[in-house]
């Protein structure tokens, strides 16, 4: 999460006012006024340590403990705030720290107050909680709105669910997935949620537009298998999720927002930042959806392409490598073709000259296509369905078990050898492989450092 | 075991302790032991001499065949004792290979039905005896065949089947699975059921443990199955970016909240009850959206209460972590604030954006979409209106119906083509089981007979014979033949198994049966 936290000092300078910096103890003390943050990026190969040194202070919703040393890696953008006032100290490089005043997070709490009357009620009535739909373009902190109040939920006990919809800059699994993750604890200041036994769904591309139908398709199947917890498990129907989604709101993005909306029957629309979104939601969506603008953080900072793939890469490596490389040790072994089965979700569209009469043409981007292995495939990242392996000989029956089972793990091809016919993959748990259905992804992973 | 079947109709009683010389005994070895072929039937009376010639060549050796004396080893005989009270044939010495497929115990006595007894006398296995004398075979049939058991016409398509090698048994109506049984698959109950039934207590084989073995493993495979129907997580990946099975499956909840749980389900299925006289006067219970968003307050900057830039009323401590207290929250200087992210729209973009400004409505403004209160009403209505759509853009000709020929079907009336011809069939397909549960009364039919078929015997077992290959109802060809509400009743009674109708014709058994079929049908959809 702090490898894509995007709050960061913005131009909008009304920080420093109110102020005062002073060093302490080897760091920079800053002392902050109550309802203001402080705003800090970490500077390329740099690392950050923030201590609490008295009052209280959370980052995106978690709370800060006293005396405790946070250490924030390269290219963090990190934001203190305060409700009541506090001290801290930074020890490192930043490349910039600043306190600001103009913080949107009354409007934030304000916003969870609303959605925890809307839980309240739904403990009195027994009836389902929030499901709340986070839009809005790209850069505007929807993630970060997420986090806020998924923690500010989790910290009065309620077990909300974030539904990652976002295939780009996914905070919950790699990229190129949707998935759906029950929160029991709020986010680690430093590592962001805890990710244990996700729900994660194979994409396979880090923009929704290159295959809408599967994109909606899996958001169908992520409501439906929310809607079915929520029929056993009282606290997670009572949580409500949050939803969040990708930064495209144009067209079929539009059109993917308010398929969302419908599938998961939200109740509330938080849009932040875009006042067209906000009319055109408002238009689309029946008038029992609450749609909410919210003004963006000043802290918000845009994201240039590389920054977005360098966060993709350190997603990738965070899986296999765990959060900053550190903990896990991932396994390199071969895998004969024979042994499994690579597949393509998508086929290339065909002319409708050339379709049988009465096929549409919408079929074939929810195809199978089988990949046969070759030297194109190295690097690429394979997601390993949970589906049931059975002979191969797979008809379309079987092709749409694969596109609505999920995916249990990942691997990354690392080297092909076509005499040998045998592949080189890096995976989290030693050989043999779980599962032997393969879906390749569009993302590719070079495992260097 | 075909060839040993050559009876003997004996003329003096005390045979069974005749014993022969040796000469005798060579003579009887060596003697032809072949069957007289029948050839083909003589269908008309020609008479001619030829005919009336092989006709009394025919009679002749049957009358020799049946005239011939049995020749069997005394130690190779099973003694039996006929008890006419219960019309069952106790033996007396212990009995032979036929026990595998035949006979009873009961209170530690080996028993044997009339027919098997009469099956294993023809068969030169068994001696059966009668107020203290041994039975002859012409006897036997007179003695143990009766109406009230086994007809001759029954015992016939016994012998016919079991010569053949089938493995053959009574068939007990009482002992079959109730259709509610079969439906829930219950196959151990009914054969444990079948067992203590028809064939009393069979202490001699003693399957009890064996079967409630069967039955904990057929439990334990339940109790197994939800495990194997959720998703299996991953079981080497690590777990962190994995997927559980407890998300999965629906099933997923927290394991140290089974209070929680059973509460929440039960409330769950509770509301669902609750739900149903909702839907009467619905207009009651949907007048009000679930949520009050005039009491529930969103600082939501694009209404037109933000507009007029009121503070926002500062929120109940309680519903903030931490008991946080903030104060009220001046929104003006936010809105001035918004769109500060630039879109960046392409010329095409913003045509499209023009034109749905211009023609694209509110839906809100439609008074049907007001109407509704949650969502599963706005989609019903909208799935609603595709479907009115989709229909009214093929209304029909009206000139069509005016005549006096009129079309089969309206357009729109049936969604494919299947629809269309399942809605234009003439005669409708029929089933053999159809309302086939709810006929009743007495028939004179009764299905006698279940067979297993003979390349099971070896695995055959008395008390778990399974499901039987076919059962079979006796009829004469002198008889009526069965009406289709007989066939129907039989063959609803025997469930799972085939019936076939053995046809006896002064000894010639034909059999019949009836499958259920289906006409091909070309489109499905």
């Amino acid at each position: 999460m702090s490898s894509e936290g995007p709050e960061k000092p913005g131009e909008e300078g009304a920080g420093g006012a109110g102020s005062s910096a002073g060093g302490a103890g080897g760091g920079t003390r800053f002392d902050l006024e109550k309802e203001t943050e402080l705003r800090f990026e970490v500077e390329a190969g740099e690392r950050v340590q923030l201590e609490l040194l008295s009052g209280l202070a959370e980052v995106f919703g978690s709370e800060l403990n006293r005396n405790k040393k946070y250490t924030f890696g390269p290219g963090s953008k990190i934001a203190v705030f305060t409700w009541h006032g506090c001290s801290v100290s930074l020890t490192g490089k930043t490349e910039v720290a600043y306190v600001s005043k103009d913080t949107p997070m009354l409007l934030y709490l304000n916003t969870h107050a609303g959605l925890e009357q809307m839980r309240q009620q739904a403990e009195r009535d027994n009836d389902r909680g929030p499901r709340v739909m986070v839009v809005g373009p790209t850069d505007v902190g929807k993630s970060t709105l997420c986090r806020l109040l998924l923690s500010y939920a989790v910290r009065l006990g309620r077990r909300p669910t974030l539904v990652e919809l976002d295939v780009g800059q996914s905070s919950v699994s790699v990229p190129g997935t949707m998935s759906a993750l029950c929160i029991e604890r709020p986010a680690d200041v430093e590592e962001g949620f805890s990710v244990q036994a996700p729900l994660v769904y194979h994409f396979g591309s880090t923009t929704p537009g290159t295959n809408i139908k599967l994109y909606n398709k899996l958001t169908s199947s992520l409501a439906e298998v929310f809607s079915q917890r929520c029929e056993v498990n009282r606290k997670a129907s009572v949580g409500g999720c949050i939803i969040n989604t990708c930064g495209w709101v144009k067209g079929s993005g539009y059109q993917a927002l308010v398929h969302c909306a419908s599938a998961f029957e939200v109740d509330v629309v938080l849009v932040l930042d875009q006042e067209r979104l906000y009319n055109e939601l408002k238009r689309d969506l029946p008038h029992f959806v609450r749609v909410v603008l919210l003004p963006k953080s000043g802290g918000v900072v845009e994201r240039s392409k590389d920054c977005r793939r360098e966060a993709r890469d350190e997603k990738i490596r965070e899986y296999f490598y765990g959060f900053r490389g550190v903990s896990f040790y991932p396994h390199a072994f071969d895998v004969r073709f024979s042994d499994v089965r690579i597949y393509k979700i998508g086929a290339p569209t065909i002319p409708d000259s050339c379709l049988p009469l009465g096929m549409s043409q919408d079929d074939t981007q929810l195809k199978l296509v089988p990949v046969s292995p070759g030297r194109d495939l190295t690097h690429h990242v394979l997601s390993i369905s949970c589906v049931e392996d059975e002979p191969a000989d797979g008809g379309s029956a079987r092709g749409r078990g694969v596109l609505e089972s999920p995916v249990c793990g990942f691997i990354v091809v690392t080297a092909v050898d076509t005499q040998a016919q045998v592949m080189t993959v890096l995976s989290p748990a030693p050989r043999p492989l779980p599962r032997h259905t393969l879906l390749i992804m569009d993302i590719r992973f070079i495992d260097l450092k | 075991m075909a060839d040993k079947e050559t009876s003997t109709a004996p003329s003096k009683v005390d045979f069974c302790s005749e014993l022969l010389s040796p000469s005798e005994l060579f003579g009887a070895r060596t003697r032809s032991n072949k069957i007289p072929v029948r050839g083909q039937k003589e269908f008309s009376r020609s008479d001619s001499e030829k005919q009336k010639e092989r006709l009394q060549q025919s009679l002749e050796e049957h009358w020799a065949l049946i005239a011939e004396e049995r020749v069997e080893r005394l130690g190779s005989l099973v003694k039996g004792l006929w008890i006419p009270g219960e019309r069952v044939v106790e033996l007396q010495s212990p009995a032979g290979k036929f026990w595998h497929t035949m006979g009873y115990a009961d209170q530690g006595k080996q028993f044997l039905l009339p027919e098997e007894a009469l099956y294993l006398m023809e068969c030169g296995d068994l001696q059966v005896f009668f107020h203290d004398l041994p039975l002859s075979i012409q006897e036997g049939y007179k003695t143990l065949l009766s109406p009230e058991s086994v007809t001759l016409q029954q015992y016939q398509v016994f012998g016919h089947l079991k010569r053949l090698g089938y493995a053959v048994s009574r068939f007990d109506p009482s002992a079959l699975p109730t259709h509610y049984e079969m439906q829930i698959n219950l196959p151990q109950k009914n054969d444990k059921h079948s067992r203590h039934l028809k064939r009393k207590l069979d202490h001699s084989v003693t399957p009890t443990p064996r079967h409630s073995e069967e039955q904990s493993l057929s439990k334990r495979m339940i109790e197994e199955k939800p495990e194997t129907e959720a998703i299996p997580g991953l079981a080497g990946l690590r777990p962190a970016p994995s997927v559980s099975p407890e998300f999965s499956g629906g099933q997923g909840m927290d394991l140290d909240e089974p209070a929680e749980r059973s509460r929440g389900t039960s409330w769950w299925m509770k509301e669902a009850v609750e739900e149903c006289p909702g839907v009467s006067d619905s207009e009651n219970t949907s007048t009000v959206p679930r949520w009050d968003f005039s009491s529930i307050s969103f600082p939501d900057l694009g209404s037109s209460m933000a507009r007029r830039s009121q503070p926002l009323v500062s929120p109940d401590p309680e519903l903030l972590p931490g008991a946080l207290k903030v104060g009220e929250c001046d929104i003006s200087p936010w809105l001035r604030r918004l769109n500060l992210h630039k879109e960046k729209l392409m010329w095409k973009e913003r045509e499209r954006l023009r034109n749905q400004q211009r023609y694209k409505r509110d839906i809100n403004a439609d008074p049907e979409v007001r109407k509704c209160k949650k969502w599963n009403e706005y989609l019903e209505l909208l799935e609603k209106r595709r479907r009115h759509r989709s229909s009214s853009r093929r209304s029909k000709p009206a000139h069509l119906w005016a005549q006096e020929v009129k079309p089969l079907t309206h357009p729109g009336d049936s969604s494919s083509h299947g629809d269309l011809l399942k809605k234009i069939s003439v005669i409708p397909s029929s089933r053999l089981l159809d309302e086939a549960s709810r006929l009743s009364g007495d028939l004179k039919w009764r299905i006698s007979f279940n067979i297993y078929q003979p390349d099971m015997v070896s695995e055959y077992k008395k008390s778990n014979p399974g499901t039987p290959y076919t059962r079979i109802c006796v009829c004469s060809f002198d008889g009526p033949v069965p009406d289709l509400q007989a066939i129907k009743q039989l063959t609803y009674q025997s469930g799972n198994s085939p019936v076939t109708f053995a046809v006896v014709d002064h000894g010639d058994i034909s059999f019949y049966s009836f499958k259920d079929f289906q006409l091909p049908v070309d489109v499905n959809q």
